[in-house]
């Protein structure tokens, strides 16, 4: 489609538009469906609906609005991808075009083509040759120039390589090709990755002959690069680089594949902003690590982001000697067999043929292992030792484990850390003061720094180091005696250990212990092995053939047909074409090449500062667009019109107002529903008795304790009533009625007053009952006893009736403060009526409450001062019975004696005992109101 | 949305008796008020809280010179005074009772307890029931001749399940005059057809009660948006664009039958009760009855068009 930058995924889609006219048919045809109703009285409906014409055809606008639907839904099918360009100038003799393919190239390859693609459709319109050169390929390769078809052939037979580029080679042949054809366009299609050389390669390629310079780049180098991974003690240890100066953080996921290709690991690098290097860890077991293949991250496909792992970065390879193997009937004897079963699961085992020394160390040291360990091996032979000094100062481990052997040996500072006393030392013997010793917590410098100590393990002979300045620096464990246990040191590149017990429990049960496998693994993950072990050495110096190689999009390919043997050398090989990266060896044992190494970074490329005409063009369809998701959207909008419309000649809207209540009511609905929850914790915290509870103290009630004596309650409780009534006529104060209550269970803090009648009948309340009335008299409420025996105490002093004696038992478990008579100046006598005396339906009884031992009246005043109210009160006049009326107010029981009058003043000391109950000493202040009011009328 | 309206299939009798029983035993027994002293012998069992033949007694009293009557020794021995004994007069009264089995009665609403149909025949069972009870004759046009039965309702309900299929309008000619009818149905019909099929009952003296059973659906015609409308009688369809907009002119035609019905009714004597279907069938019972048993000769229910009966004194009578 030339007229217009639009391409189509599917064109064979747009047929559909052929259905266009078949569907307005269709549409004009079908009215909407009505509903259908059963309808009897449609005789009288007939008469109204005669003036009404029904539409049998949708109006043209809705078969307009449907048609376009279905046009737009169609082009949409189409996948349309708009694609805006602009044309180049026609100008030149030739268009030079320099691509490059090399693996950064690799992920928008398809966008480059495209790119290159136009601009050879553009020269071939013009008629101008072309001449295409890539900067990844053989420097023999054939850059014309040809003609814009065969240049087109060339170009999609292209294809990006996982090496880097050869700028000065590929632009030095363009710029030969040139000389032929003088003021040709030059178009860089570079991948935006700057290289050595670069400047000269420029300047040979457009100093000449070039007439304008053609630059695409993209505007990002996004390129993600792996250029490190490590098998650190923890873990494996990614790195990663990206463009540098990318202000934005990024994030990257590296996976590990084994040689399947199964993924088996994780990791996740982090860029700062502004940062290019970023680092990661895969924390996975040491045995798994052995079996990465290859790291690659995610979403990257490219070469840069992938890396082959070979041996150096696998297992450990573990040499074990031994002077004297016991026999193979007892090998829990054997000193190799708890470092065989503790190494056994992270380290590939290496031992020699042979017994002699002199033949194993040779055995041992071509297998180039990573470390050695030596059980008990007092003297090595002299014609070897060299060379295991030698692999030691290279880098390799030597592990010794002491024994009598080696205590009897002579001192060796080549293959010891430590200077050793002769012989051993033993601890907790039968002809020994001291007992065997455990290990303490290892020293802060050692690598077991970190590892739990072994709480379980005593030693009881050992070989015991000199004494030296460095001794303490050496040590990596100790036993509790301050003896080491463990002494390291580092030799050159390589470590000695020795362990001064012996690799099997005779010396100590270290060996038995859960840490002999953690110290031995420690230290095998700080070796490192010794070079490759390959079977044919000779062979494989000379050169390795290609295994797996590393496509340009990142996956694991065959050896290409280029591909060439790759001579290890020293130092780091180039990754060119004929070796290009991947692995090179056999299944037996490979050689990781990989393109990018831990030196690499990705400078971008800058513009040529050149004199020529430049035209900075954008990859192709960087700008493109795909039409699919706004064309679908159009459609479903007309859908919605269409709906709206359909609505509206159905009437719908007509019925707005109920309509638009309902909806109303629906969104309340849903919303109430999202936000305005009831919360039920405090919705509901009603208790059971609450109703009750807030009836007693709605109304200030005077209380009686239900004795459970009939006769007793029910005269308590027309006492109260009577004096309610009393009250009620003579005070403001106008109580509720009366409330029986149960001191074992009912609450009484409600109540101001409990009036308690002793009936010696009366079941003896509980303990806890008991408790509860001294919580309530502590808590400010006051009780009245009433004992109502005045005239029934016996003959003498020490006489008691029974009421009195059940008081006293009452009392006995109460916290009943010192008691006095109401004296004469108390408040009580003056609290509402003038009272001398407080007697009941029997005279003479005095009213005791607490005495006010501090309360002094100093100045003769009517009231001694005095703060509280008396928590008790107790009175034998029997309050109750004088108070008792009946429901028509008439007195039930007669006062002894009978005299009118004693009534009346039973009823006010009972007003007066409300009145001190609520006011308190209130009355006690009035005696200064003369004076404050003399005050204040100064 | 559902569809408003349906047909229902039509009404077992036997459930309709049933529900019709249950209606009428909310209310009164039934006591028609007789019109006439003269009219019939046929004895009934209720008394007419008159003198007259009967068995049961009435009252006694004094003898008059030329009575007829025989004496009552035994009460005339008790004092001076001769004494006479009356019995209550008993007599017994036909009503024929019909509902409207046509299509149009079978239409059911959303918002309708029952389908017309279905309260018709509730209707009408249920006056049967208490007719019987009170035993009065009770008759079904087109179906049965007058009886008197205890059992009148369950017999009219077998009856009407035997039947085939009832004329949609059964000739009302044989109906005398002093006669009660009650019928039961839509009245969608032009006024002026119902008017002619009913005018041979205002000649002959009938006294009539019309019974007008009404889907709220059809008084309300709660209908909008494109519909079609089918006449389940003549299968006739009609189609409105927007039904929303008919409302209001159709309910004015609605209810202008149902008063032109109902005026003329008026005019006559007759009674004339709207039942709908979403209220309660008692409520027309209790109308129907109170119309039924109102004294003839109240002067409110009188109505002074006697031209349109069959006889001035009739006339009189009927209102």
């Amino acid at each position: 489609m030339s007229w217009l930058p639009l391409s189509f995924g599917a064109p064979m889609v747009l047929w559909g538009l052929l259905a266009l006219p078949v569907i307005w048919y269709l549409l004009r045809l079908t009215p909407p469906r009505p509903r259908t109703e059963v309808f009897p009285p449609l005789r009288i409906l007939a008469r109204v609906l005669r003036r009404e014409e029904t539409p049998h055809q949708s109006p043209w606008w809705l078969t307009l609005l449907r048609l376009l639907m279905a046009a737009l839904i169609v082009t949409a099918l189409a996948e349309p991808i708009f694609n805006p360009r602009e044309k180049l100038p026609a100008e030149g003799s030739a268009l030079a075009l320099v691509i490059d393919n090399d693996w950064a190239s690799a992920a928008d390859w398809g966008k480059r083509v495209a790119t290159a693609e136009r601009l050879i459709a553009d020269a071939g319109s013009n008629g101008v040759p072309v001449v295409i050169a890539f900067t990844a390929e053989k420097p023999n390769a054939e850059i014309g120039p040809f003609d814009a078809s065969a240049a087109l052939d060339r170009l999609r037979a292209a294809k990006p390589r996982p090496i880097p580029t050869d700028r000065p080679a590929v632009y030095g042949r363009v710029a030969a090709t040139l000389e032929r054809l003088p003021g040709a366009s030059v178009a860089v299609l570079a991948d935006g990755l700057a290289a050595n050389g670069d400047e000269a390669a420029f300047k040979t390629l457009l100093e000449k002959n070039a007439a304008r310079l053609v630059w695409a780049t993209s505007d990002r180098l996004s390129v993600t690069g792996l250029t490190g991974a490590d098998n650190q003690v923890d873990g494996f240890t990614l790195t990663a680089i990206r463009a540098p100066g990318d202000p934005a953080p990024a994030q990257v996921t590296a996976g590990a594949f084994d040689d399947k290709g199964r993924r088996i690991a994780d990791a996740t690098l982090t860029f700062a902003p502004g940062q290019a290097t970023a680092t990661g860890t895969m924390r996975v077991p040491f045995e798994l690590r052995n079996d990465f293949a290859s790291i690659a991250l995610d979403g990257e496909h490219q070469a840069g982001a992938v890396r082959v792992l070979d041996e150096s970065s696998k297992r450990r390879r573990v040499g074990l000697l031994s002077q004297a193997e016991a026999d193979q009937a007892q090998p829990l004897l054997s000193p190799l067999y708890y470092i065989r079963r503790a190494l056994q699961p992270f380290a590939d085992l290496v031992e020699p043929s042979s017994a002699d020394l002199a033949d194993a160390i040779p055995q041992l040291l071509d297998q180039k292992p990573a470390m050695i360990i030596m059980a008990d091996v007092g003297t090595i032979p002299a014609q070897v030792r060299q060379r295991l000094v030698d692999w030691v100062n290279n880098g390799g481990t030597l592990v010794r484990f002491a024994g009598s052997r080696l205590a009897a040996a002579g001192n060796d500072d080549d293959l010891l850390p430590v200077r050793l006393r002769s012989g051993e030392r033993a601890l907790g013997g039968a002809l020994s003061w001291t007992t065997p010793q455990p290990v303490i917590e290892f020293p802060k410098n050692g690598p077991f720094a970190d590892l739990a100590p072994p709480t379980e393990v005593t030693v009881s002979r050992q070989v015991l180091a000199e004494p030296t300045p460095d001794i303490v620096e050496r040590t990596w464990a100790t036993l509790a005696d301050g003896t080491p246990l463990v002494t390291g040191m580092k030799k050159d590149k390589g470590t000695l250990v020795l362990f001064h017990v012996t690799p099997e429990a005779t010396w100590s049960n270290l060996p038995i212990s859960g840490s002999f496998v953690e110290m031995l693994r420690r230290i095998v993950q700080l070796s490192r092995n010794q070079g490759a072990a390959v079977a044919n050495a000779e062979a494989a110096a000379a050169s390795l053939a290609p295994y797996r190689m590393i496509g340009a999009d990142g996956a694991l390919v065959p050896p290409t047909p280029d591909a060439r043997p790759l001579v290890p050398a020293a130092g780091l090989l180039p990754v060119t074409l004929e070796n290009p990266p991947g692995l090179y060896g056999s299944e037996t044992g490979v050689f990781a090449h990989n393109l990018l190494n831990a030196s690499s970074t990705f400078a971008p490329l800058a513009r040529p500062q050149i004199s020529l005409p430049v035209t900075a063009i954008p990859y192709a369809f960087d700008e493109s667009e795909n039409l699919k998701g706004p064309l679908v959207t159009l459609a479903l909008l007309l859908m919605v019109l269409d709906t709206l419309a359909v609505f509206w000649m159905g009437g719908l809207f007509s019925r707005r107002p109920r309509r638009a209540a309902a909806t109303a009511a629906a969104v309340l609905i849903v919303f109430g529903g999202l936000f305005g929850h009831a919360d039920l914790a405090r919705a509901d915290d009603s208790k059971p008795g609450d109703s009750q509870a807030i009836e007693d103290i709605s109304k200030t009630r005077i209380a009686y304790v239900i004795t459970g004596e009939p006769g007793v309650d029910s005269i308590s409780r027309a006492g109260l009533e009577g004096l309610t009534r009393f009250l009620i006529e003579k005070t403001a104060l106008e109580p509720g009625p009366p409330a029986g209550v149960d001191i074992s269970k009912d609450e009484l803090t409600f109540y101001p007053l409990i009036y308690w009648p002793i009936d010696a009948t009366a079941p003896m309340p509980s303990q806890a009952a008991i408790a509860r009335i001294d919580a309530y008299m502590q808590q400010g409420g006051t009780v009245l006893f009433d004992t109502r025996d005045q005239f029934s105490n016996g003959i003498g002093a020490g006489s008691a009736s029974p009421a009195t004696e059940r008081l006293r038992d009452i009392l006995g478990n109460l916290n009943v403060p010192p008691l006095e008579p109401v004296p004469s100046d108390h408040v009580l006598t003056k609290s509402f009526f003038i009272l001398p005396e407080f007697p009941g339906r029997f005279n003479g009884s005095p009213l005791w409450v607490e005495a006010s031992l501090d309360a002094s009246n100093t100045e003769n005043r009517p009231v001694r001062t005095g703060d509280g109210v008396s928590p008790i009160m107790i009175t034998g006049n029997d309050f109750a019975g004088a108070w008792a009326v009946d429901e028509n107010g008439d007195a039930m029981l007669p006062t002894v004696p009978p005299d009118p009058m004693q009534r009346v003043y039973a009823l006010r000391a009972g007003v007066n005992i409300m009145m001190y109950m609520l006011t308190g000493n209130y009355k006690s202040d009035q005696v200064h109101v003369p004076v404050l009011l003399e005050r204040l009328g100064q | 949305m559902g569809r408003i309206g349906e047909v229902q299939a039509p009404v077992a009798t036997r459930d309709a008796l049933a529900r019709g029983r249950l209606r009428a035993s909310l209310v009164p027994d039934l006591l028609v008020e007789a019109r006439r002293i003269v009219n019939t012998v046929i004895a009934g069992w209720h008394g007419r809280r008159k003198r007259g033949i009967g068995e049961n007694f009435w009252q006694f009293r004094p003898y008059v010179e030329g009575d007829a009557s025989r004496i009552d020794w035994r009460r005339s021995a008790r004092d001076d005074h001769t004494y006479v004994r009356d019995r209550e007069w008993e007599a017994a009264h036909t009503v024929w009772l019909w509902s409207d089995p046509s299509p149009s009665m079978l239409y059911k609403s959303a918002g309708a307890g029952v389908s017309k149909e279905s309260r018709a025949l509730v209707l009408a069972l249920a006056l049967a029931e208490l007719l019987s009870r009170s035993g009065e004759r009770i008759a079904w046009p087109g179906l049965t001749d007058p009886f008197t039965a205890r059992n009148g309702a369950e017999r009219i309900a077998a009856q009407l399940s035997h039947a085939g299929n009832l004329a949609a309008k059964p000739d009302l000619s044989a109906i005398r005059r002093f006669c009660d009818i009650v019928i039961v149905s839509d009245f969608l019909d032009p006024v002026e057809e119902t008017m002619a099929w009913l005018d041979v009952l205002a000649r002959h003296g009938v006294r009539a009660h019309l019974i007008e059973v009404a889907d709220p659906a059809e008084e309300t015609f709660p209908y909008a948006g494109r519909t079609e409308f089918t006449d389940p009688e003549t299968g006739d369809k009609l189609t409105a664009g927007r039904a929303e907009t008919l409302k209001d002119e159709y309910r004015l035609l609605y209810i202008a039958r149902r008063q032109e019905l109902a005026g003329w009714c008026k005019r006559l004597g007759w009674s004339f009760t709207v039942n709908h279907t979403d209220r309660l069938a008692s409520e027309a019972l209790v109308r129907v009855h109170m119309a039924m048993t109102a004294d003839s000769s109240r002067p409110g229910l009188t109505s002074g068009h006697a031209g349109l009966t069959a006889g001035g004194d009739a006339g009189k009578a009927v209102a």
